[in-house]
């Protein structure tokens, strides 16, 4: 059997970030992911931050990956951040820019397809040294310890292998963190579904729409009447010539309430102020002449799939900032323009251009970080150790990952070096590292100065609409003397005290319209998006199809799956009759499903296939 | 000092087969192929395609016979040579070869002579393609390798013209395949399809020199971390090796390679293809009775019934 010192299961920014911080430490580690490529799995919102906190110190993702301001592919530096709360066409905005940049050095938005795959090429390089690396398209799933307590790593794909230390980097729906016993399934009441559409948007409209630059991002989040009274909210973040809109809702108030995650969807981009943002010009074909023969029609269906192709291609060049010659291309768009419209009757009309859909469960590291975040010689991070921060409209699970994974590193490198791989020696070290963690004080506490930021932006706003209870809580809290004393108080409450007060319909729902209805502004568009459907943004998809489903229905008439049914992003389960039936092509992974069944990822190389991410 | 040592071993596994005397010598012929795809391909006014504006790209079943190839560099070592004919001077069919093989040297065999040549016509400039590339690297090829056939109307015959014009075993159809350096053999799969029969797979042994014609159902596994990380390796070499790949690139006319002008181009050929023709799908007529399996009498019914339909398919 092989042997190697470490292996890292999961190539998100976490196990990458892990891989790259033990190379960096000049160890051996072997990353084994399972989707076909690095990226291929991966999907975020997302905004990624570098943070600068005055408690502690966290491993950035510049510190990791120095080069990453000059050469990663990252999309636009996050410059204006707002929030609007919204009731059919009337909008009230608040500009949090404030919230955006506390303790922040940037926060960029990101497409974790090509960022992991950046991440990745850098930590091959370091790692290759040592004599490790990344496999992509391995499945891991099993993992045994021999009589030395070494463990055996087994797989879908690949022989066995031997291992002194694991870091567990498998994400939210942790097969690894399951079958070895660390922890239990998440609870609904732990998670929130995040569904996401690609939207692509030539860049200099992007800049003129949003009022910006190609070097500044524009970030909107939305509540309100766009929630259909659920806990959470929308997003939109601009990209480089793409837009990222998604959804992310409290999981325990989809099952109260349970509503399609593309009616969500769907309801986000139907809001004025959204569609305003995202309409494009499209080409729009006339239906083929079917007294052709069949040859004149391929041909024709072929020389209009290439003029359009063209004109994708020159007018998104025509359309960037570093096209050099815009007066030429612009006539060299003109004139396929022309052809389109004289050869082949092709019209030009508005609509908006999705190219990808997809969904994941986020862990909040408020209510489901692990206490004890290792197992035997296996040490959680990111995702998988159910931690990231929800506050406010920001989620940080990106930034905290990467910290984790370079602690649990640090924590391995140690091990290595006494060959001491010993729950005492390895996990309990790691375990002291995570407490350390700025990041992991913010779980557990909230910060008054960050508070501060949103009581500030709602000053203005009329007390009764905040609502008798929070009313005289509020006016405390707008004292700086005062305000301290409150958030002590409520820190000594806790968390799990204080989630089911602040975490509700009336933060996200009531009072977000109130707000738009008595303080907002009309907001008028000419372009009334089609719902697309389920169908449509599947078709989209790339898959690798197995034949054998990795999901197995436990019980097939129970009342969380008559939920599911609803729940599932990509429609996968239908009731017939009294039960519950799966069809697991076009599954996304997100692992909606995963609490009432028997769920593991796809085997290695299978299942879908993110471009974007 | 014991890190050291287990780094050194592992190290050490990574690039031992780089070193190994026996290292294998690999060519692969290869077809430039026009891309089919919407959004690459041109017609001329008249209808036809139109050959010079139709991007081209590495011929699918080309493709795998390159993948084919990168096995084995990877498993047991090897130099590789891609061979291909073309009229195209700027040839990415062989930097995309190169790229999925990561191969050593590339050979374009291009004159106006060459040009309408059926499959043997062609076979006879690949062979003394294949023989200059043991000219070129100095040793003689172990395994050549061809695709399936090719996408764009031919016959699947150049593969075993070449084979049998170099004098070598021809193995055909094979979906695997592993080599034995000590004894210098190769143990191969191939699939067999015969009407009325399921899939059949004859498992073969042979002694090398051979040439291997690739299934299009051919995808290489590695099955361990140490095959999987030099994979990887390999990958990335073969990447950025691709990006400068003219350099690689050595040319050749007909008087170059040696070939006689009566055996090539439009000359040698004694056929032409005049159409290609699907194998028109027959209708399907399905009678559909439900059965209840907890029915002796329906089982009884279905046993002669399946026996009926095996007594009609008769294997000669
Ligand atoms: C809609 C949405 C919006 C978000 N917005 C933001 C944001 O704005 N900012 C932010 O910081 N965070 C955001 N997040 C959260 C963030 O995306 C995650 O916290 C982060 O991606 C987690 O990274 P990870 O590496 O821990 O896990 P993942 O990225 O989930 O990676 C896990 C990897 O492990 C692989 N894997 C799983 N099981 C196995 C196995 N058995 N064998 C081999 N491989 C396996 C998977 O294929 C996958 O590649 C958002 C998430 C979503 C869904
Ligand atoms: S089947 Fe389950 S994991 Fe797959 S998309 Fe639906 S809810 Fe998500």
């Amino acid at each position: 059997m092989e042997k190697y010192d470490v292996a890292i299961i999961g190539g998100g920014s976490s196990g990458l970030a892990a891989l790259k911080q033990l190379s960096a430490l000049g160890k051996q580690a072997i990353l084994l992911e399972a989707g076909s490529i690095i990226g291929s799995k991966s999907i975020s919102g997302g905004i990624l931050y570098s943070k600068k906190l005055k408690k502690g110190k966290v491993t950035n993702v510049e510190d990791l990956y120095e080069n990453f301001l000059d050469d990663a592919p990252f999309e636009r530096k996050i410059t204006k951040y707002i929030l609007h709360s919204t009731s059919k066409d009337k909008i009230f905005s608040m500009d949090l820019t404030a919230a955006h940049d506390y303790q922040a050095n940037f926060g960029c938005s990101v497409l974790m397809n090509k960022l992991n795959s950046w991440f990745a090429k850098q930590a091959t390089e370091t790692s290759q040294k040592f004599g490790g690396g990344i496999i992509p398209g391995v499945h891991v799933k099993s993992i045994t310890w021999n009589d030395k307590g070494r463990a055996i790593i087994h797989t879908d794909e690949i022989d066995a292998f031997e291992v002194k230390a694991i870091i567990a980097a498998d994400g939210v729906n942790s097969e690894v963190a399951e079958m070895v016993g660390a922890r239990s399934k998440f609870t609904s009441e732990q998670l929130y579904q995040g569904v996401k559409v690609l939207i692509k948007l030539p860049e200099k409209i992007i800049n003129e729409r949003f009022g910006i630059t190609s070097s500044e991002g524009a970030a909107h989040l939305f509540a309100g009447d766009i929630t259909l009274n659920h806990i959470g909210g929308g997003f939109l973040y601009t990209n480089h010539d793409t837009l990222s809109i998604g959804a992310v809702y409290h999981f325990d108030s989809l099952l109260k309430n349970p509503v399609e995650p593309y009616t969500l969807i769907d309801t986000l981009l139907r809001n004025p102020m959204v569609s305003e943002l995202i309409k494009d010009t499209v080409p729009i074909t006339k239906i083929l002449d079917k007294t052709l023969s069949q040859e004149e029609q391929l041909k024709t269906r072929f020389d209009i799939a290439k003029l359009i192709k063209d004109w994708n291609d020159i007018r998104g060049k025509y359309l960037t900032s570093a096209c050099e010659d815009p007066d030429s291309v612009k006539a060299k768009l003109d004139s396929i323009e022309e052809q389109m419209t004289q050869k082949f009757g092709i019209t030009f009309g508005i609509n908006h251009v999705e190219s990808e859909y997809g969904a994941k469960l986020i862990p909040d590291g408020k209510r489901c970080r692990m206490e004890k975040p290792f197992f035997k010689n296996i040490l959680f991070v990111g995702d998988a150790a159910g931690r990231g921060i929800f506050i406010g409209p920001r989620i940080e699970g990106l930034n905290v990952g990467i910290d984790d994974g370079a602690r649990a590193a640090i924590a391995v490198a140690r091990a290595l070096d006494k060959d001491d791989f010993s729950e005492s020696y390895l996990g309990e070290y790691y375990s002291q590292l995570i407490d350390e963690s700025p990041y992991t004080t913010d779980m557990k506490q909230i910060d008054k100065d960050y508070l501060k930021i949103f009581l500030d932006a709602a000053k203005d706003v009329p007390s009764d609409i905040i609502g008798s209870g929070y009313g005289p809580i509020l006016k405390l809290m707008s004292s700086n003397t005062f305000r301290g004393l409150v958030i002590k108080f409520a820190n000594i409450l806790g968390y799990d005290k204080l989630l089911p007060l602040i975490e509700t319909e009336n933060t996200y729902v009531k009072v977000p319209i109130q707000l738009a209805e008595r303080l907002g502004k009309i907001t008028s568009t000419s372009y009334h998006p089609k719902d697309t459907s389920i169908g449509e943004r599947i078709s989209k998809l790339s898959y690798n199809d197995d034949h054998l489903s990795h999901i197995k229905l436990l019980d097939t008439n129970n009342e969380f799956m008559k939920k599911i049914v609803v729940l599932c992003p990509a429609k996968c389960y239908a009731e017939e009759g009294e039960k519950i039936i799966l069809q697991h092509e076009g599954c996304l992974d997100c692992g909606t499903c995963s609490q009432k069944t028997e769920w593991r990822h796809p085997r290695g190389e299978k299942g879908i296939h993110y471009k974007y991410g | 000092m014991i890190k050291g040592i287990s780094l050194f071993i592992n190290t050490y596994k990574l690039n031992f087969k780089k070193n190994r005397i026996a290292e294998l010598n690999l060519a692969v012929v290869v077809k430039l192929e026009p891309d089919l795809s919407a959004g690459s391909i041109s017609y001329n006014p008249d209808g036809t395609l139109n050959r010079s504006k139709t991007k081209n790209t590495l011929g699918p079943h080309s493709k795998i016979a390159t993948q084919a190839a990168f096995y084995a560099k990877v498993k047991y070592g090897a130099k590789i040579c891609v061979g291909s004919m073309s009229g195209h001077a700027a040839n990415n069919a062989l930097q995309i070869a190169m790229e999925t093989c990561d191969a050593d040297v590339l050979h374009l065999y291009n004159d106006p002579s060459f040009a309408g040549a059926d499959t043997i016509g062609t076979a006879e400039v690949l062979r003394k393609g294949v023989e200059k590339m043991e000219g070129t690297m100095e040793k003689k090829m172990d395994i050549v390798f061809s695709g399936h056939r090719a996408t764009d109307g031919e016959t699947g015959q150049t593969g075993p013209q070449i084979a049998w014009k170099l004098g070598l075993t021809f193995l055909g159809n094979v979906i695997s395949y592993d080599v034995d350096l000590e004894k210098r053999t190769v143990t191969a799969k191939r699939l067999l399809i015969l009407r009325g029969v399921p899939e059949i797979i004859q498992e073969i042994e042979a002694p090398l020199p051979v040439f291997i014609a690739i299934d299009p159902s051919y995808k290489y596994h590695f099955n361990t971390v140490s095959l999987r990380l030099s994979a990887e390796k390999y990958k990335k070499e073969a990447y950025e090796k691709a990006q400068n790949y003219q350099q690689y690139i050595h040319t050749f006319n007909r008087e170059e390679l040696g070939a006689e002008k009566t055996l090539i181009g439009l000359v040698g050929s004694p056929t032409i293809v005049y159409n290609v023709q699907r194998v028109p799908k027959g209708k399907a007529i399905r009678n559909a009775k439900v059965l209840d399996g907890s029915n002796p009498e329906h089982i009884r019914q279905t046993v002669t019934a399946i026996k009926e339909a095996l007594s009609a398919m008769v294997i000669k």
